[in-house]
């Protein structure tokens, strides 16, 4: 039976293996088989048990990334509460009519990609540069678009009212 | 936005150097932002300390284990950084 596991349990990565491992505690003051009593009561160990399923890992995907229908419309939009997202299928040989799976901003950043890699392509490197900080700047935005942030100032007792 | 109008924003005739840049900009995009994600469970093995990562993986967001004794909710667990002192458990 696992218990308080997101502090029994530590991960790393080494390769493309991830590696796992269980905080053990011991009791301070207990000598081991040879009477050696160990100041640190803590220890790394491999998991000392089974757990069915007992590991989950969340990660970034390629999820369709070329898909039939327009991801940036609703399939359908009669009013506030009757709606719905379009059912997405992959499309699997990508041709020139496939759609993108990403919104319109970072789209727009693929655009900027696209004539990044063309300008190092012909051997313009400033020219990538410039395309590449501008790709950066949409990932930026796209992020940016999904925070809303209020700042207030306060005014100085002195300014004009 | 569809492959073809990119490739008329970008000025690029070759439609398969363009799925292939437009897929390397996907792979920069998801290795920065969280766009995709997806979850995938095992399990965990007494005594063992390697397990596989998804083959499709770019970047990981998180990890978590199963917390048998609290209602079975999957608990995010630390990432551990510097060197373990112990290389190989031949006894574990």
């Amino acid at each position: 039976m696992s218990y308080n596991t997101s502090r029994n349990y530590f991960w790393k990565m080494n390769g493309q293996k991830l590696h796992l491992y269980q905080l053990r505690k011991n009791a301070l003051l207990s000598p081991d088989v040879n009477g050696r009593i160990e100041s640190d009561d803590t220890e790394l160990v491999y998991p000392d048990e089974d757990i069915n399923n007992g590991l989950r890992v969340e990660y970034n995907a390629f999820v369709k990334p070329f898909v039939t229908a327009d991801p940036n419309s609703l399939a359908t939009d009669s009013n506030e509460t009757t709606w719905s997202n379009p059912s997405l299928t992959e499309a699997s040989s990508p041709e020139e009519t496939s759609h993108v799976n990403l919104n319109r901003m970072l789209s727009l950043a693929c655009v900027c990609f696209v004539q990044a890699q063309n300008a190092a392509k012909e051997g313009n490197i400033q020219l990538k540069e410039y395309y590449m900080r501008e790709f950066y700047k949409k990932l930026a935005d796209n992020e940016s678009n999904k925070k809303k942030i209020t700042i207030a100032f306060p005014s100085p007792v002195s300014s004009v009212r | 936005m569809t492959v073809l109008e990119i490739m008329e924003r970008a000025g690029i005739r070759d439609t398969n150097l363009a799925i292939s840049w437009i897929k390397d900009a996907i792979h920069y995009i998801e290795s920065t932002q969280e766009e995709n994600l997806k979850v995938k469970k095992s399990g965990i093995i007494k005594g063992q300390r390697d397990y596989d990562l998804p083959a499709d993986l770019i970047s990981i967001n998180s990890i978590s284990v199963l917390d048998t004794e609290d209602d079975n909710k999957y608990k995010r667990i630390r990432r551990l950084t510097g060197p373990i002192e112990i290389s190989e458990d031949l006894n574990p």
